[in-house]
C-alpha cells in the first residue's frame, strides 16, 4: 500500500531540522513504522507497556525537577536530573501539541549507564511508541530503558 | 498523413487551450492587487501587495511579529488582534486560541492571507522592532556549555533597548539545518555601547540555533538579529532589589547592573547567582568590579553541589534557600522587588519563597525560559 | 420517453450508482486514497465531499469534450488522454478559485484537491459514461451518484477503523490487511443490491 500523504509529510518532518538540529531519526535508514513496530515488540518482550514506561519516565522526571538542575537520588538504583532549555519543541504528529524542552538525565548507580530524555521522547513514546531512529540524539534504546527503569524484573 | 496530423493536433490544441485557461486564472485569481493595512488606529499605514501572509508582509515592512517557526502555524506566538477584514477564524489557527482571544478578534498572522483591506492592532514596542545585520567579533568560552557572542552592527546606530530585553537571533541554513529559524536570547551587555550588544548563550542539546552558534559561527561572521523585545527590565522606582538567576540566566540582569552603574543608581540591591559547581562559575570578576562600582550591590555566587576537595568559600545549597535566608534577616522584606531569571523550575521555586516571605506577586519579575 | 419516466431513469441512475453499483465496492475502483484516508471519519467526509464534487463536473466536462471533439474528430480512443488532462486542469482551477473566494471551503476540500487528480475512481466514472452511451443528464447523475457512493463508502469504513482502534487484531493483520478484509466484507453487502436496480 502507498503511504498517504499525511504519513509521507509525516516522516519527512521526522527527517527533517524542523524541529531539532539533527532531526529524529538519525542516520536510521528503516522507514518510521519499521522503527516503531520493531521497538514495540522489544516493549512487548520485556512485558511492558508504553503507558507504563512513560508514566515511570514522567515519575522519576518529577522526582529530579525538585533538584532544580542538581542530582537527586530517585530510587536505591537511580539518580536523575533535570535541566530546563529556553523554548517549547512541537511534536511532529500532526496534533498541536508543545513540550517544554526539559532533558532529564539518568544515571544508572550500578553500572553508571547514562541515559537521558526530554519531555518529547516521554510523549513521543506514550502517544506515538516512537524511540526515534538509531543515531538520533535523543534515541532511546528501548531494552536499556525498561532494565534501568524497572531493575527488580 | 491526415490520418495522424488531426488527431495529434486536436489534442495538442485542447492541452494549449486548457494550459492557457490555466495560467490565466493564475493572473486573474491569484492577483489580489494592492492593499492597505492599518496599524493601531491609523499610526501607521501600509499599502502592500496582496496575496501573501500578514506575517510575511509585516516582515518585508520591517516590522517583526515574534515567530519561532517562521509561519508554519506550528508555534503560535505571531498573534495579532486583526479588528476588520481578517475573514473567520481558520482551523489551524483554532488550537492555538481560547475563547477569550477568539472573543477579540485575536489571529495568528502566519495563517491570514492578506486578500483585502486589514486593520489591526500590534503592541506600540513592536514597531520599533528592526533587523540589524552584525558580525560577530568576539567568542568568549565561559563554561563547557556557555559562550558570549559580541555582535556589532555593521552600518549605522544600534537599537535603543531596555536593559533586560531580549533579541531573536536568525540561524541561517547550514549543514544540519535547511530552514532559518529564529530563537531569542538576552543582551547582557553595557548599554553604554552603542555599537555592539553581547549575548550570553548556553548549550541547548540539538538546538538548531545553539549548534549553529557554537559549531559553525566564527569570528568574522555575519549574523542577523532583529529586537528589541520584552517586558522584563528594571522598574524605576527605589526599592531594594533581589535578582536570583541560574546559569545563562545571568545574561539580562547583568545588563541591568550596567544600567544602574551607568546611571549612579544608588539603589541596595543583591544578586544570588546560582550554579551547580564550581565548573559552571564564570563572569565572577565582572561581578566583584560591579560590587565595587555599584556601593550598595552585593553578588553572591550558590553552589549546590561542590565536587568534593573544590576550593570553595563561598555560599552552597539551593539558589533559593540561600536567598529566603537572606530575605529572613531583612526588616524591610516588604519593599523589595524581586526579579528573577532561569528555568521554569527555578522561578516557580523563586515565586513561592519571595511570596513567602512578604514581597506581594505584582513585585516579582521574571523572564521565564519559556 | 416522456419527461416524468425520463426523470424516474435518472433517479434509477442516481440510486443504482450509489448502491449496486458503487464504484468503490463493486468496481474496486478509488482503492488508493480509500484505504489510506480512511483513518479519520472527518477527514474521510471531507475527502468524499471533494470526489462528489469534483466527479459531478468532470463527468459532465468530459462529456461536451468526448461529444463535441472526439466524435466529431472520430479520435475516441483518445479519450484517456483527454479525460486525464481535463480533470487535472479541473481541479487545478478549483483549487485556486476556492483558495481565494473561500478560505474556510479551502480549509476543509481544497487540502484534498490534489489527492484526487490522480483518483481512477474519477477517471472510471468517465469512461463508463463513455461506454453507457449516457447523455449530459444520465452522466451526471450518474457522476453524482458514484460520487456520493464513493463518500459513502469511505465514511463507512473510516467509522469502523475508528471502532477497530479499540479492537485486539492480530500483529500481522493490522493496517492494510485488516482494512482489505473490511472492504471485502463491505463490498459483498453491496453485492446484496445486485439487481434490485439498473443502471442500464
Amino acid at each position: 500500500m502507498k503511504k498517504s500523504p499525511q504519513e509521507r509529510k509525516l516522516e519527512r518532518l521526522l527527517r527533517s531540522s524542523k524541529f531539532s538540529a539533527s532531526g529524529f531519526m538519525g542516520n536510521d535508514r528503516r522507514n518510521l513504522w519499521e522503527i516503531i513496530d520493531e521497538d514495540a515488540s522489544e516493549i512487548m518482550r520485556a512485558g511492558k507497556t508504553m503507558e507504563e514506561i512513560a508514566q515511570r519516565m514522567r515519575q522519576i522526571t518529577d522526582t529530579a525537577k525538585k533538584g532544580l538542575g542538581d542530582w537527586v537520588h530517585v530510587s536505591k538504583t537511580i539518580k536523575a536530573s533535570v535541566d530546563d532549555n529556553r523554548g517549547t519543541i512541537p511534536c511532529p504528529w500532526p496534533h498541536h501539541i508543545r513540550s517544554l524542552k526539559r532533558i532529564t538525565t539518568v544515571q544508572h548507580i550500578p553500572t553508571e549507564t547514562i541515559i537521558r530524555w526530554s519531555e518529547l521522547n516521554i510523549h513521543l513514546i506514550e502517544e506515538h511508541g516512537f524511540f526515534e531512529g538509531r543515531g538520533s540524539a535523543f534515541r532511546i534504546e528501548p531494552s536499556i530503558l525498561v532494565d534501568i527503569l524497572f531493575p527488580d524484573e | 498523413m491526415a490520418s495522424f496530423v488531426v488527431p495529434i493536433t486536436v489534442i495538442s490544441g485542447i492541452g494549449a487551450i486548457l494550459a492557457a485557461v490555466l495560467v490565466f486564472a493564475e493572473r486573474v485569481i491569484t492577483n489580489y492587487g494592492d492593499v492597505q493595512v492599518d496599524i493601531n488606529q491609523g499610526d501607521k499605514k501600509l499599502t502592500v501587495r496582496g496575496g501573501g501572509s500578514l506575517l510575511e508582509t509585516l516582515t518585508t515592512q520591517k516590522i517583526f511579529i515574534p515567530s519561532a517557526c517562521g509561519g508554519r502555524g506550528t508555534c503560535g506566538y505571531c498573534k495579532v488582534k486583526v479588528s476588520e477584514g481578517a475573514g473567520p477564524l481558520l482551523p489551524t489557527e483554532e488550537p492555538y486560541m481560547d475563547a477569550q482571544e477568539r472573543g477579540e478578534g485575536i489571529r495568528l498572522s502566519c495563517q491570514i492571507k492578506l486578500r483585502n483591506d486589514l486593520k489591526i492592532e500590534i503592541p506600540a514596542e513592536l514597531l520599533t522592532i528592526k533587523e540589524y545585520l552584525c558580525t560577530c567579533d568576539e567568542i568568549i568560552d565561559y563554561t563547557y556549555d556557555i559562550k558570549q557572542f559580541r555582535l556589532t552592527v555593521l552600518d549605522g546606530q544600534l537599537m535603543k533597548y531596555t536593559p533586560g530585553q531580549y533579541v531573536q537571533v536568525l540561524a541561517p541554513q547550514y549543514d544540519k539545518s535547511n530552514e532559518e529559524v529564529y530563537r531569542a536570547y538576552s543582551i547582557s551587555s553595557d548599554p553604554a555601547d552603542k555599537r555592539a550588544i553581547e549575548l550570553i548563550v548556553r548549550r541547548v542539546s540539538d538546538g538548531i540555533c545553539t549548534t549553529y552558534l557554537f559549531d559553525y559561527l566564527k569570528k568574522g561572521d555575519k549574523v542577523r538579529i532583529n529586537g528589541p523585545y520584552g517586558r522584563f527590565y528594571l522598574r524605576d522606582t527605589s526599592a531594594p532589589v533581589i535578582f536570583i538567576a541560574g546559569g545563562s540566566g545571568i545574561a539580562p540582569i547583568k545588563c541591568m547592573l550596567h544600567d544602574m552603574k551607568n546611571n549612579n543608581n544608588a539603589r541596595k540591591s543583591i544578586f544570588f547567582f546560582g550554579i551547580r559547581t564550581t565548573k559552571d562559575l564564570f563572569l565572577e570578576q565582572e561581578m566583584k568590579q560591579l560590587e565595587t562600582e555599584l556601593p550598595k550591590f552585593k553578588f553572591v555566587p550558590v553552589i549546590s553541589q561542590p565536587e568534593p576537595g573544590a576550593p570553595w568559600q563561598g555560599a552552597v545549597g539551593r539558589v533559593t534557600n540561600v536567598a529566603e535566608d537572606y530575605l529572613k534577616q531583612q526588616d524591610d522584606v516588604g519593599n523589595y522587588e524581586g526579579y528573577l531569571c532561569g528555568s521554569p523550575g527555578m522561578i516557580d521555586a523563586s515565586v513561592e519563597i519571595l511570596t513567602k516571605c512578604g514581597i506581594t506577586e505584582d513585585k516579582i519579575y521574571y523572564d521565564k525560559f519559556s | 420517453m416522456s419527461f416524468g419516466s425520463h426523470m424516474l431513469h435518472l433517479v434509477v441512475i442516481l440510486f443504482a450508482a450509489i448502491f449496486t453499483d458503487n464504484i468503490l465496492l463493486a468496481r474496486f475502483l478509488g482503492m488508493c486514497s480509500f484505504l489510506s484516508v480512511s483513518r479519520q471519519v472527518k477527514t474521510a467526509v471531507g475527502l468524499g465531499f471533494a470526489v462528489v464534487f469534483v466527479m459531478t463536473f468532470t463527468i459532465s466536462l468530459d462529456w461536451f469534450a468526448y461529444r463535441y471533439v472526439l466524435q466529431p474528430y472520430g479520435i475516441e480512443y483518445f479519450r484517456f488522454i483527454l479525460f486525464i488532462i481535463i480533470i487535472a486542469a479541473f481541479v487545478q482551477f478549483i483549487e485556486m478559485a476556492i483558495e481565494r473566494y473561500s478560505p474556510v471551503l479551502y480549509q476543509n476540500l481544497g487540502i484534498f484537491l490534489p489527492l484526487i487528480t490522480v483518483n481512477c475512481a474519477i477517471l472510471g466514472a468517465s469512461l463508463f459514461m463513455v461506454i453507457r452511451d449516457y447523455d449530459l443528464a444520465e452522466g451526471i447523475a450518474f457522476g453524482l451518484g458514484s460520487g456520493i457512493g464513493w463518500m459513502l463508502a469511505i465514511v463507512a469504513m473510516a467509522g469502523i477503523r475508528e471502532r477497530l482502534n479499540n479492537a485486539r487484531i492480530p500483529k500481522g493483520l493490522q493496517g492494510p490487511g485488516i482494512t482489505l478484509i473490511i472492504a471485502g466484507l463491505m463490498a459483498l453487502a453491496f453485492i446484496g443490491f445486485t439487481g434490485v436496480l439498473s443502471s442500464r
